[in-house]
């Protein structure tokens, strides 16, 4: 599985499609994106399990600004940052996307 | 030996501080720097603890005037985390401020054989926070970078894996 993570809009989803040669059709059979927003609530371990089965997941790094004063908005940060360590240890490759382009924190780039 | 641990809220930059701390030869301490108010920070220090059990720290909890610390020679310890510390000498009715955390940090850097010290990347989630906030961000920032140029290793974690911003990992 490939593991891909950034901030926001730092294309992560487009670096990996043309790093692959991935149509769109075959991104969506192949992929998952934007799995932070699913690690509220989960069982951290068995969702990893899960989307360890994807050959690619995406997930937006959240946990970057100050510390939120809503309770929510810090478990949310939390639990995402926890789900990304855990997809990481899963990753054969894991790769952090800044403004379009890769850094390789695990494995090499396909 | 000074090494400077950065990420963001659950990057895993506690873990990987830790493992690196017990490569060390040698007493390791666990410096806490959290004042545990409620209940979701005793469950942050219930978590910590849990997460360093049986790895041969002993922990020193102290959220003031580590200026005042005394430490055993040789002492690998590990500050947890710097971001707290700084709160709380801004804004303990005790507190030292700013200075006090500098007092703290040179004192800290000249008692012990190797010191690690976490701290906090709060730094991209823009700039849309209270004016108290942003000089609390600033400050935080200085602090960051006068470690980071005294320091031998500095690594940024993400999702539990490290980015080696300056010096070389052990």
């Amino acid at each position: 599985m490939i593991f891909v993570t950034g901030p926001l809009y730092a294309g992560k989803q487009t670096y990996i499609q043309t790093a692959l040669g991935l149509s769109d059709g075959e991104f969506a059979r192949r992929a998952v994106r934007d799995v932070q927003e699913l690690a509220v609530g989960s069982d951290p371990e068995a969702l990893a399990d899960e989307l360890a089965g994807y050959e690619i997941v995406i997930a937006t790094e959240l946990g970057g600004g100050l510390i939120p004063i809503d309770r929510a908005e810090r478990e949310k940060r939390e639990a995402a940052g926890r789900l990304a360590c855990l997809l990481a240890k899963r990753a054969d490759t894991v790769i952090r996307v800044c403004c379009g382009l890769p850094q390789v924190l695990k494995g090499r780039l396909p | 030996m000074l090494t400077l641990v950065i990420g963001g809220a659950g990057s895993g930059k506690s873990a990987f501080a830790e493992e690196l701390v017990c490569r060390l030869p040698g007493e390791r301490i666990y410096l806490a720097a959290m004042l545990p108010r409620d209940v979701e920070s005793r469950k942050r220090v219930e978590k910590h603890r849990a997460q360093r059990t049986g790895k041969g720290f002993e922990t020193l909890e102290r959220g003031l005037d580590l200026a005042g610390a005394a430490f055993p020679e040789n002492a690998n310890v590990l500050l947890e985390d710097l971001s707290n510390l700084l709160a709380n000498e801004l804004y303990e009715s005790s507190g030292g401020g700013t200075e006090a955390v500098r007092r703290a940090l040179a004192h800290l850097i000249a008692a012990c054989e190797n010191l690690t010290v976490v701290t906090n990347e709060v730094f991209s989630g823009g700039a849309d926070y209270a004016a108290e906030s942003l000089r609390y961000m600033r400050t935080l920032a200085d602090l960051n970078r006068e470690l980071a140029a005294r320091a031998d290793l500095v690594v940024e974690i993400v999702c539990g894996l490290p980015n080696i911003l300056k010096g070389s990992l052990p």
